[in-house]
């Protein structure tokens, strides 16, 4: 292979950066770097001269506004990954995250909450079992029973932990003594696995579950492979890709490479036993192998390169330590190289197994801290390349020991930035057999194994994120080379263009070029609904797993097709053309800017006899599947307010399933007022007919006891009304109180201990304790809390949730609403005993006469309702 | 209050960088121009820290944005750079080179050399070590550039030597640029880092004016200095000096010895082989032996005619002779695990056959004498060949078939 007769000119230094680091916005324009003479003509009387950077390049335009998906979303539900949100402290999340990353306060006791929640068993197991009988859930007071000297009654403690969680961020917060003395008194004895060594544990992982969020390295390399179609055939390609809802089953699809490149048929599927981090292929002698990293296995497969034929498993090794790289060897069929975290590097062939080429923990050229390691291969097929943070090494297979230099060092001799990092290494050989991709953070270094240390190519490529995807596209001898960076969590994608290596040095061609990322179609897709829209960017959004690129020639028509995988599981696809060297013709999209929602993808094209695009049907069927596949919306966690959880169940509050009559009543009438361009000055359904007939009332099924008795107050009878109801109820309650006992003393035998926390009895307790909490209570807003949570968006899309029920105390009390809500009879009364403390006494609508069994309780409600609208009495209280 | 305003400003400065990155790698150069002309607001209140200003930012937009708007010229871009060269001074030299490099590049040497001139007089306090190395590039440049006008003149004077007419006034203007150019490139070499071409032009320059000590000196230590980068074109330079000085076999077997530890794969180990196949040493012929097994080991040689004939050639003679099978053998342990499956698989076979008959000739060669005759590549080829009735193949199969007690003894 032919060395480059004149290099460019560089210094060369050595020992640690020099340079001060940063990241530098702009670094990587207006460079030219160097110049070389010898241009094309050598011989004229003026000498030529070549720069290193700034050479023209080839153009390549993209067919498409967006990225456009290639595959159906999976029929599994995606789960995304943790997000900030879930593992910071709140407040610490509304301060920007830039501000310094070390900074962030990790919410350490939500999770450790999440802990005994999500596993009580290994928190508290045995303890548990044996303080069974002293905890008592319910939430009767205790009776003086044997039992009292020994339960505790845990329903206050809960109390209280609801409230310090509702409080949290409240600067007034104060612990509960009652907290304070329970936690006190068990924390020793309690926990089941100690809970100093527990918090360790727990804390490590948070710790290491932010940082892979600020950086996952485990993706590096990407989860997406191509393997091209064998020259001269069918352009059917096949994508090997990952899916399913933990990423562990690995596909083989065929795809038609046509304008837009079209899944055919079915795909291979194999179920892998972990997450798929890595997918690496390689042709050799005509044969595809395809290696597959998840933590702990790696696997490799062979696809022979007829199309359709199945691809084969090889072989599956196991790590102990999680693997870190997997990569093919493009010199001999069935090898590979694989990486541990504890720094062994392994030559891995399928036929004679593995070769441990290297163990060391430490990093090569200075200390770093991460475990990541890299290799590869090289121009021979027995070096290998291994690398760690600090820089490349290479190593002689046959004697690793002895055999090995170094081919790059994050130091002075490439001119690097402190603080800078090896992120990903690549072998170019399918560009020239002896060149080399290393990618920083900040840079982006072309290497020749022949002049090591010196990078021939270095530019700034001034990525958002760490690029920890690369994809070459080798140039036929006179072109250039594209190579495609991807990073994962900013999902961009850079097209950078580069020549030389043989005949002349390395040369930067053109300017980097920009392409779709995934997230970007957002704003070309038909405007969704609020929710649907936050689903869909969610999706969109998802960190960047994999790339692959497919070099398609067409006589002279050349294009690429670039792939690009999500951590959701979706591929999308974009098409770059190549445009001929042309005067610069006015570019088609240079100085207008697509519009948010008006976009080229959904007009029309006029050369489209269908009307839309290919592509923006095919955003309407991957829109549709998606809509299946997501039909339950996450849940969402609104910030803690006051909890109504112990007054009712989710079911509880559950709104019936179409507008109630109120609201529709509600709704006619607010259409009408608005046809008749009126205004409504009072809310209160009555209004419509001023006066409060008793006739319509007792229409509706006799007169409620308040309308009875201010009709009889109007009449001037009302003493007489009086008395005839006292007595009347004094008969009726004790009817009811004696029917209850009988009841619950045959149900006493299957009943448990928890079941006591439907008693009447409990919620007065509770009531009291609630009216005590203050005037936070009383505000405005609490009612519109209880209607929010009334129609949780999981029971009902909101599109046909009823708007906000304008009167929803009145709604939630009447009681058709609350027994068609599941409330049980004894809980009513609490519920509007609880609900009279901010609407002053509603009129209580009577109960219809039905014919269930447990009427027999009504009288009593009802006595107790006139009790509660005449606070002076005392509360009547069960065996009074 | 103040600190507020600062904070938006600072906000909106990045809003709109990040509106010209994204205009840039989108190649819309107008709109990024547009964004480019509200950036410049932030040169008047530079409150940033940063490892990059504005002026730097801006300079280096401008300049990429120059390069290629539809509209811009040589003119405006000139006059952009000078403006630039004012606005830092930490960073005049940078912007000098570069404004350098983009003249050369279009062609306009004089006005390169003018400005590095100037640049070449620029005194602003206390050079940083950073300065000071572009400082030196300046100079070397200009001593480049000079080299240029020395060739030049010298030309002008060889095709005007030849009418047997010489020009005293042009000789002397000639020595003078010989004069300024060797002053600068001297120093530059004497840094460590790759030079190749200011060390061409001054060995150039030594060898016409008759220093040949001084120019092997000079390659000796841009080859032989370990404080430079193990840069294989040094060792090219000093062979190439070496054979046009006409020196000693040895002396150039000695320096191509060097280029082969460190670039087993250089192109030159053809030369190297050949050149030792011909020497009368066991050692040296043993060596060529290595040469050549070792460049065949990296996939760029796999489809190289030419070395694979040096191979079977070489492999053909030890065989024929019966002498020296052990050297073959010994380059052969080392290999016979991965060169079967790298070189002589079956579906190289049909493809070298394909693509290029003889590369198929001399590789079928070299398999059937290390893997013996039933080896997949040779009995593929052979077989090819005797379909296609081609004398060479037969001989080949021929051959093979005499040798095959010794094939089985190398690979054995």
């Amino acid at each position: 292979m032919e060395f480059p007769p004149t290099l460019f000119s560089s210094y060369f230094g050595s020992g640690p950066p020099r340079e001060e680091g940063g990241p530098a916005p702009v670094a990587g324009w207006g460079e030219h770097g160097q110049v070389l003479e010898g241009g094309p003509g050598r011989r004229q009387v003026q000498p030529a001269f070549v720069p290193r950077r700034g050479a023209t390049g080839e153009r390549w335009e993209a067919a498409e506004a967006a990225a456009v998906p290639v595959l159906l979303p999976s029929a599994d539900s995606w789960i995304p990954s943790p997000s900030p949100q879930d593992i910071l402290y709140r407040s610490s999340l509304c301060k920007e995250l830039r501000a310094g990353e070390s900074g962030a306060t990790l919410d350490f006791p939500r999770q450790l909450g999440h802990f005994f929640v999500d596993h009580p068993e290994d928190a508290f197991g045995s303890l548990g079992r044996l303080l069974h009988k002293n905890f008592y859930l319910g939430n009767s007071k205790l009776k003086v029973t044997v039992s009292r000297n020994s339960t505790i009654r845990m329903t206050a403690l809960l109390e209280d932990i609801d409230r310090l969680e509702a409080r949290r961020g409240c600067p007034r917060q104060h612990l509960a003594s009652r907290l304070r003395w329970f936690s006190h008194l068990c924390r020793d004895w309690l926990f089941e696995v100690p809970l100093g060594l527990l918090a360790d544990c727990l804390h490590e992982e948070l710790v290491q579950q932010w940082s892979s969020l600020l950086f996952d390295d485990s993706l590096t390399g990407g989860a997406l492979a191509w393997l091209p179609p064998e020259d001269g055939g069918t352009p059917v390609g096949r994508l090997v890709h990952p899916g399913g809802q933990a990423m562990n089953h690995l596909y083989f699809q065929d795809v038609l490479l046509e304008e837009l490149p079209r899944a055919r048929g079915s795909p291979e599927q194999f179920e892998l036993s972990g997450r798929i981090r890595q997918v690496a292929a390689a042709r050799v002698d005509g044969q595809d192998f395809v290696g597959v990293r998840s933590d702990y296995h790696c696997g490799v497969w062979r696809v022979s390169g007829k199309t359709g034929a199945a691809p084969t498993p090889l072989q599956v090794i196991r790590t102990d330590v999680p693997a870190s790289c997997l990569t093919v060897s493009p010199h001999l069929p069935g090898e590979l190289s694989v990486c541990t975290q504890s720094g062994t590097v392994y030559l891995w062939s399928v036929e004679t197994g593995l070769q441990q080429l290297r163990h060391d923990p430490q990093t090569m050229f200075f200390r770093d801290h991460s475990p990541w390691r890299w290799s590869d291969f090289t121009a021979h097929p027995r070096v290998l390349s291994c690398a760690d943070r600090t820089g490349l090494q290479c190593l002689d297979a046959r004697a690793p020991k002895r055999c090995h230099f170094d081919l790059f060092k994050v130091g002075e001799e490439a001119g690097c930035q402190q603080g800078e990092r090896v992120v990903l290494p690549m072998y170019l050989g399918k560009a020239h057999p002896s060149q080399y991709l290393v990618t920083t953070q900040f840079s982006v270094y072309v290497l020749d194994e022949r002049l090591p240390l010196v990078p021939v190519l270095k530019w700034a490529h001034m990525m958002k994120a760490p690029p920890l995807f690369a994809q070459l596209m080798p140039g036929k001898p006179g072109r250039s080379h594209k190579v495609l960076l991807g990073a994962s969590r900013t999902q961009d994608l850079l097209l950078v263009q580069y020549r030389g290596g043989s005949q002349s040095a390395c040369q930067l061609a053109g300017t980097p070029q920009k392409l779709h990322s995934i997230t970007e179609c957002l704003q070309h897709l038909p405007t969704q609904l609020p929710h649907r829209h936050h689903l869909l960017q969610q999706r969109l959004a998802a960190p960047a797993a994999g790339l692959a690129a497919a070099l398609q020639e067409d006589g002279p028509h050349k294009s690429m097709v670039v792939f690009q995988l999500s951590e959701a599981g979706d591929v999308f696809c974009q098409r770059l053309n190549h445009k001929a060297a042309q005067p610069p013709a006015p570019p088609l999209r240079d100085e207008a800017t697509t519009a948010p929602g008006s976009s080229p993808l959904f007009e029309a094209p006029a050369s489209s006899p269908q009307g839309l695009g290919a592509a923006a049907l095919r955003y309407r069927r991957w829109l549709r599947a998606l809509s299946r596949v997501c039909r339950e919306p996450p849940q969402h966690t609104w910030p803690p307010s006051l909890s109504q959880r112990r007054l009712f169940t989710r079911r509880d509050l559950e709104g019936p399933a179409g507008p109630s009559s109120l609201q529709r009543q509600m709704r006619q009438r607010l259409r009408q007022t608005m046809q008749e361009g009126g205004r409504i000055q009072r809310w209160e359904p009555w209004a419509l007919q001023p006066p409060p007939l008793p006739q319509t009332l007792e229409l509706a099924g006799g007169p409620d006891p308040l309308s009875a008795r201010l009709t009889a107050a109007w009449a001037g009878d009302w003493e007489q009304w009086w008395e005839e109801r006292t007595s009347f109820s004094v008969a009726q309650r004790q009817r009811a109180l004696r029917e209850r006992r009988r009841r619950q003393k045959r149900a006493r035998g299957r009943r448990s201990l928890s079941a006591s926390f439907t008693s009447s009895l409990t919620y007065q307790s509770e009531l009291s304790e609630l009216s005590d909490m203050g005037p936070s209570l009383r505000s405005p807003g609490g009612p519109s809390i209880l209607s929010q949570r009334s129609s949780p968006p999981a029971c009902s899309p909101p599109v046909c949730s009823p708007p906000p029920s304008p009167a929803p105390d009145e709604a939630l009390l009447s009681s058709q609403s609350l027994r068609c809500r599941g409330i049980p009879k004894e809980r009513r009364k609490t519920l509007r005993d609880y609900l009279s403390v901010w609407a002053e006494g509603p009129p209580e609508p009577p109960e219809p006469l039905g014919s269930q069994a447990s009427q027999l309780c009504i009288p009593s409600s009802q006595s107790q309702l006139s009790s509660a609208s005449q606070p002076l009495r005392k509360r009547p209280r069960m065996g009074f | 209050s103040s600190n507020e305003h600062k904070l938006n400003f600072r906000k909106s400065k990045e809003a709109c960088l990040s509106y010209i990155q994204d205009a840039l790698l989108q190649k819309q150069w107008k709109r990024a121009a547009e964004f480019l002309t509200c950036y410049v607001e932030s040169l008047e209140k530079d409150y940033s820290r940063e490892h990059i200003g504005p002026s730097e930012i801006i300079w280096r937009i401008g300049s990429e944005i120059l390069w290629h708007h539809s509209q811009s010229s040589m003119k405006e871009f000139n006059c952009f750079m000078e403006q630039m060269k004012t606005l830092g001074v930490k960073r005049y030299l940078k912007v000098c080179l570069e404004h350098v490099f983009h003249l050369l590049c279009n062609g306009q040497i004089d006005e390169a050399y003018q400005s590095l001139s100037l640049a070449e007089s620029w005194r602003f306090g206390e050079q940083t070590a950073i300065q000071d190395k572009e400082m030196k590039l300046i100079q070397a440049y200009r001593g480049l550039l000079d080299y240029c006008s020395w060739s030049k003149q010298k030309n002008i004077l060889l095709e005007h030597g030849e009418d047997g007419f010489s020009d005293l006034a042009v000789e002397q203007e000639m020595h003078g640029y010989f004069r300024k150019a060797a002053v600068n490139l001297k120093e530059i070499i004497k840094i460590p880092g790759v030079w190749d071409i200011f060390v061409k032009c001054y060995v150039d320059l030594l060898e016409f004016y008759g220093d040949h000590n001084e120019a092997r000196q000079v390659l000796n230590e841009y080859a032989y200095n370990s404080k430079f980068p193990a840069n294989p074109n040094a060792h090219v330079y000093l062979y190439q000096f070496l054979k046009r000085q006409g020196e000693s076999k040895k002396s150039l077997i000695s320096a191509l010895k060097i280029l082969h530890d460190i670039v087993p794969s250089h192109e030159l180990m053809i030369d190297f082989n050949t050149m030792l196949q011909k020497s009368k040493k066991r050692k040296k012929r043993r060596l060529g032996l290595e040469v050549i097994f070792a460049a065949l080991d990296y996939a760029g040689w796999k489809e190289n005619a030419k070395a694979w004939s040096c191979l079977a050639r070489q492999v053909k003679q030890i065989v024929v002779s019966e002498k020296h099978l052990d050297w073959i053998k010994q380059q052969w342990n080392s290999r016979k695990d991965w060169w079967p499956a790298f070189h002589f698989s079956r579906y190289l076979a049909k493809r070298n056959w394909q693509e290029n008959k003889s590369l198929s000739y001399e590789k079928a060669l070299v398999a059937g004498i290390l893997l013996g005759k039933d080896c997949k590549y040779f009995k593929y080829v052979s077989h090819q060949g005797c379909k296609a009735q081609l004398r060479r193949f037969r001989m080949l199969k021929k051959f093979v078939n005499r040798h095959n007690t010794v094939c089985l003894r190398i690979s054995g």
